[in-house]
């Protein structure tokens, strides 16, 4: 193609080059831009068994995942995390994700006792009263 | 910089055309990792902060669904199966309609069934107010 117009340039004259370097500073911007407002969600790096439910919804993207394990260990962007900790680790998250829907991934065959204990730490730093449950997708 | 290049055409034009190449492969790539991974998500609620001293909490029915360690659900003291759980719901809720849907767990209880309970408690109904608690401390 460069080949192509350049012999069409010096063949037919200057006027036929197509002068490129708008559309470059245009695509520079769009890129700085994208590569700006670029985030990405911090995956907790387990495999989890997710229950199936009927009744859920779509979360909204760039959540922060906690994810506990069968053996109701607890993973934040793949580190595993200890129970005591995990109040600090959603206020460090909350940093770089202000607005991040908290999500819970939890494995089916986890302990009821994490599980409640992580709801109440949301509750005590959101005061939200409803916590997402990962479920698997249909 | 244009008025050089037309003093000097050959050498001082610079093809910008493999750097257009990589701009744009890059540009694609951050345009489609700003679509991010998604997450379906079923609401599940804590237990609800321990109510001030001195405040009678109000009488009203409750629907107990215990679940023990070993995952035997029992409904108002009945036993029942997962499957069972939603018309057990739905039997109290005809009685009582006030009533009120409380998840207890025993602490080693699977969160696998919990889910499903509370899945069960949305199909029959009750789409917020359905709080989990630990049993025993």
């Amino acid at each position: 193609m460069a080949r192509r117009k350049r012999g069409l340039s010096s063949g037919g004259g200057t006027d036929d080059d197509v002068n490129l370097t708008p559309m470059l500073d245009v695509v520079f911007i769009l890129l700085i831009f994208f590569i700006v407002t670029a985030q990405f969600i911090k995956e907790p790096g387990v495999d989890i068994i997710r229950p199936e439910v009927d009744n859920k919804a779509q979360a909204k993207p760039l959540a922060i995942l906690i994810a506990v394990d069968a053996n109701s260990e607890i993973w934040m962007d793949k580190k595993p995390v200890p129970l005591a900790e995990i109040g600090f680790q959603i206020k460090r998250f909350r940093q770089d994700n202000p607005k991040g829907e908290i999500v819970v991934q939890t494995d089916v065959d986890s302990n009821a006792e994490t599980l409640v204990t992580i709801m109440e730490t949301i509750n005590q730093i959101d005061g939200s009263t409803v916590i997402n449950i990962s479920a698997e997708l249909d | 910089m244009r008025g050089r290049s037309k003093r000097a055409p050959e050498e001082a034009d610079v093809d910008l055309t493999p750097m257009l190449d990589v701009v744009f492969i890059l540009l694609i790539f951050f345009i489609v990792t700003a679509t991010f991974a998604q997450e379906e998500a079923l609401g599940l609620e804590p237990p609800p902060p321990p109510p001030p001293p001195n405040v009678e909490p109000p009488e009203q029915q409750a629907i107990l669904i215990y679940i023990d360690e070993s995952g035997l659900i029992t409904v108002n003291g009945r036993v029942a199966d997962i499957g069972s759980v939603r018309a057990n719901i739905e039997r109290v809720k005809a009685e009582n309609p006030e009533s009120a849907v409380v998840i207890q767990a025993h602490p080693q209880a699977r969160n696998g069934t919990i889910i499903l309970i509370r899945d069960a408690a949305y199909n029959a109904g009750y789409t917020d107010g359905v709080n989990v608690v630990l049993s025993g401390g």
